[in-house]
Formats: structure tokens, C-alpha cells, sequence
């Protein structure tokens, strides 16, 4: 191991994927908000958690010795935490429950209504920011340390979800291109092979699953183009920017399989 | 109609960092491949710095990328599939590019002798870019995305006997 991603770096590391994470969070929620129209004040509750967690995060990379900085992550990683859970319940609430047909038109609405997981990215990102206060503090990298293995689940459980949502957008995208197959079909094997490592972290599986988390890093950045063509593949393309970012695919969705990769690949690095 | 864009992008800055991506990248292989054949540490050096210097440039380029993209208005037709094919590489590239420099980074700390892998890896990422480069070629020498509209006539220009007027092909006059 190297002295870049030996501790203590590897948990600042770590705080820069989550800050690019809550990023990639923030700009997705603010899209699917304002295309709402913000009828609710709590649809502003992700972009200022956000930006808290995100500023937090870049501090902790910055100076991770600071006692306060690392209690401001703890802080905004809860809040974080929590708003994506209370989002989600939002989502589920005004986006089936509320809605005409509500469970009886279950599938109309998990494709066409608020997307059911996308909140639980920000309690993501807030989860492994408290990991990467956590990790900074007691300078764990071990993968017989709690901190690095908790930190390993929660991506593979974020990989899981990530996929789900995929499927149902995809499904209603039609797979009108073989590519919209492939976030179904190497993330799942990444999510498995991260989730078995965090259960028993066994050394004879780690390349196997790091050549996945590869791949899965890489799919995101292929995502992030076919999304880019998929908004350019409507009236008008980019050049109606607005309108078509909004009625196109999230354009920064796939990035968030890159960012949950990296941050298993840093993990994996202690292994 | 043009948008109003602050006067630092009002130019197409695209080609800027395109050129610069290019040429690093390329430059990276190549000194890394001959440091690997002639075992030249100086020469791997410099195809680690290159490839320090690609990674911000593509990241540059994407981002004018999309700002030209804003710019330009093109009707759907053959340079449209092309523009479309451009803009799907163009992020896959970044990927690849992030990847392998990630990969040269902990060569580099190691200070570890480049692998054929990564030569073979960094190719492959080459390529891509060629076939991105060539499209992207096409669409500014060919279809003259960016560059038609913005054509001045100089004030002696005669248009060539029997020729209709120039106009843009993907702007309408």
C-alpha cells in the first residue's frame, strides 16, 4: 500500500468521493425539483443538507485533524442520513399513496412518479461521510476493523439500490438500447461481491470484485454519455438546454455507480 | 439566434482543450512506451506528467464540450447521429482516462516499472479518443458545426460563378 491511500488518506479520499456523490445528489434533486416546481419547502431540504454535507466533506479531506470539522461531518452526515430517509417517505407518499390509482397503479407510478429511491443517495452519501469521520478518527483501514467493513456495506447496499432504480427507469425507457441492459447486469455482481466481502472479508475474492468495481467505475462514465445522447436524441437536442434537461434522462444519474465504485475501490485497498 | 454567453465562452473553446487532451495523451503512451522499451526513467516521467495534464484538459473539454453544444443549432440529419455518436464517446473516454491515470498513480507512487497491461490499457483509451477525434474532425471540417455561422465574407469576396449565395447548413438563414 502507498502512502497516498494509507491511512489517514484513504478516509480523506473517501470524503472527496462523497462530496462528489453529494454533489451528483444535489444537482440530480435540484432537476427533479424545480421540473416539479418546488410546491413543497421540504424539496429544499436536500440542496441545503447537501451543500452542508458536501462543504463538511471537503473540509474533512482538507484538515481531518480538526476536532470540529470532524464533528460538523458527523453533524451533517446524520442530517444528511435523515433527509433522504424522510425524502424517501416523501416520495413514496406524494409519489404513489396521493397519486390517483395510488397502489393499485403501483407500477404506472414507480415509473412515472417521484423516483421511490433517489433520496436514499443523500443518506448514502451522508452514511459514509459519518464512516469517513469515523475512519479519519480512529485511523482503521484493516478489513478486521468495523469502520472499513460498514463503510464496504453500505456502498454494496447503494449499489443495490442503484440498480433497482435503474431497472424501473430503464424499463420505462423501453431499453430502446442494449446499453440500458448493462447497469442490470455487472453493478448486481459488484454489489454481491462488496456485500459478501463486508460480511466476511475473505482475501481470495477481493480481485474478483475489484475487477467489478472497475467496471462498474467505467460503466458509470459510459452511462453519463449515453445519457448525454439520449438528451441530445430529443427535439431541439442541448441547444433547448433547459426543457430537455429536465424531460430527458438524469444526466448525471450514472455517475453515481462510478462514484459508489470508487469509493469501494479505495475500501478495497486496505483488503 | 445566439445566446448570450459570458464573453470568456462566447469562443468556441472546445478545440482548445481538445487539442490539448490529444496531445498529452498521446504523448503519455508514447513516453511511456519507449521509457518501458528503452528503459529510460526520465522518459517515464514524462508519460506520468503528461497524463496528469490530460485528465483536467478532458474534463475541460467535456465541459466546452456541452457549453458549444448549447451553442449550436442543428437540425436533425446525418451531422446530428455524428454529433450524437460524439457526445456518447466523449464521457467514456474521460472514464478511461481517469481510470488509466489512476492506475499510473499508483505505479508512480510505487515507483514500479509500467506494466505491458497498461500500455495495452492506455492503447485502447487512445483509440477511442482517435475515433472521437475523427468524429468530432468531421463534424467541424465536414459539417462545419461552430464554424459556418460565424463565416465573413471579406468585403472584396465574389461567390463563385454560378453558386448560390453561402449560407449555414446548420443554421437557417
Amino acid at each position: 500500500m502507498t502512502s497516498l491511500v494509507s491511512e489517514p488518506f484513504l478516509w480523506r479520499w473517501i470524503a472527496v468521493a462523497t462530496a462528489v456523490l453529494t454533489v451528483i445528489v444535489i444537482g440530480e434533486s435540484w432537476i427533479g425539483h424545480y421540473r416539479s416546481g418546488f410546491p413543497l419547502r421540504a424539496q429544499y431540504a436536500p440542496l441545503v443538507g447537501g451543500m452542508a454535507l458536501a462543504t463538511a466533506c471537503v473540509a474533512l479531506a482538507l484538515v481531518p485533524r480538526v476536532e470540529w470539522v470532524r464533528l460538523a461531518v458527523r453533524w451533517a452526515g446524520w442530517v444528511a442520513v435523515f433527509t433522504g430517509v424522510i425524502g424517501a417517505g416523501y416520495h413514496h407518499y406524494y409519489g404513489i399513496v396521493e397519486k390517483a390509482g395510488g397502489y393499485r397503479w403501483l407500477l404506472h407510478h414507480l415509473m412515472y412518479g417521484a423516483p421511490q429511491l433517489a433520496p436514499l443517495a443523500l443518506s448514502t452519501a451522508g452514511a459514509l461521510a459519518v464512516l469517513a469521520s469515523e475512519g479519519v478518527a480512529s485511523a482503521a483501514v484493516s478489513p478486521s476493523a468495523s469502520v472499513p467493513r460498514l463503510a464496504l456495506a453500505v456502498v454494496a447496499i447503494a449499489l443495490a439500490g442503484a440498480v433497482a432504480q435503474t431497472g424501473i427507469l430503464h424499463y420505462r425507457g423501453a431499453f430502446n438500447t442494449p446499453f440500458m441492459y448493462a447497469p442490470l447486469a455487472l453493478p448486481p455482481l459488484a454489489a454481491l461481491g462488496t456485500g459478501w466481502l463486508a460480511l466476511a472479508p475473505a482475501v481470495g475474492l477481493t480481485g474478483v470484485v475489484r475487477v467489478l468495481l472497475w467496471a462498474t467505475f467505467l460503466l458509470g462514465f459510459v452511462g453519463l454519455g449515453m445519457h448525454l445522447r439520449g438528451l441530445d436524441r430529443q427535439m431541439g437536442g442541448l441547444h433547448v438546454f433547459l426543457f430537455n434537461l429536465l424531460q430527458g434522462p438524469p444526466p448525471l444519474a450514472p455517475a453515481v455507480y462510478a462514484t459508489l465504485a470508487g469509493v469501494g475501490l479505495l475500501l478495497l485497498r486496505a483488503w | 439566434m445566439a445566446h448570450k454567453s459570458p464573453r470568456l465562452f462566447a469562443s468556441p473553446t472546445h478545440p482548445i482543450f481538445t487539442h490539448f487532451t490529444i496531445a498529452l495523451t498521446a504523448s503519455s503512451l508514447v513516453f511511456d512506451g519507449l521509457g518501458r522499451i528503452c528503459n529510460v526513467s526520465s522518459l517515464a516521467a514524462a508519460g506520468w506528467w503528461t497524463i496528469v495534464g490530460a485528465v483536467p484538459a478532458a474534463i475541460g473539454a467535456l465541459a466546452s464540450g456541452l457549453t458549444s453544444r448549447r451553442r449550436l443549432a442543428m437540425e436533425e440529419g446525418a451531422a446530428r447521429t455524428w454529433l450524437r455518436a460524439h457526445m456518447a464517446i466523449g464521457p467514456s473516454f474521460l472514464g478511461g482516462l481517469v481510470a488509466s491515470a489512476i492506475w499510473r498513480a499508483s505505479l508512480w507512487l510505487e515507483t514500479a516499472a509500467i506494466p505491458w497491461a497498461y500500455l495495452v490499457a492506455l492503447g485502447a483509451v487512445v483509440a477511442a479518443m482517435t475515433v472521437q477525434g475523427y468524429l468530432g474532425g468531421e463534424l467541424v471540417y465536414r459539417f462545419g458545426a461552430e464554424v459556418r455561422e460565424r463565416y465573413e465574407k471579406l468585403p472584396n469576396e465574389r461567390e463563385p460563378a454560378g453558386e448560390p449565395a453561402r449560407r449555414s447548413r446548420t443554421r437557417p438563414a
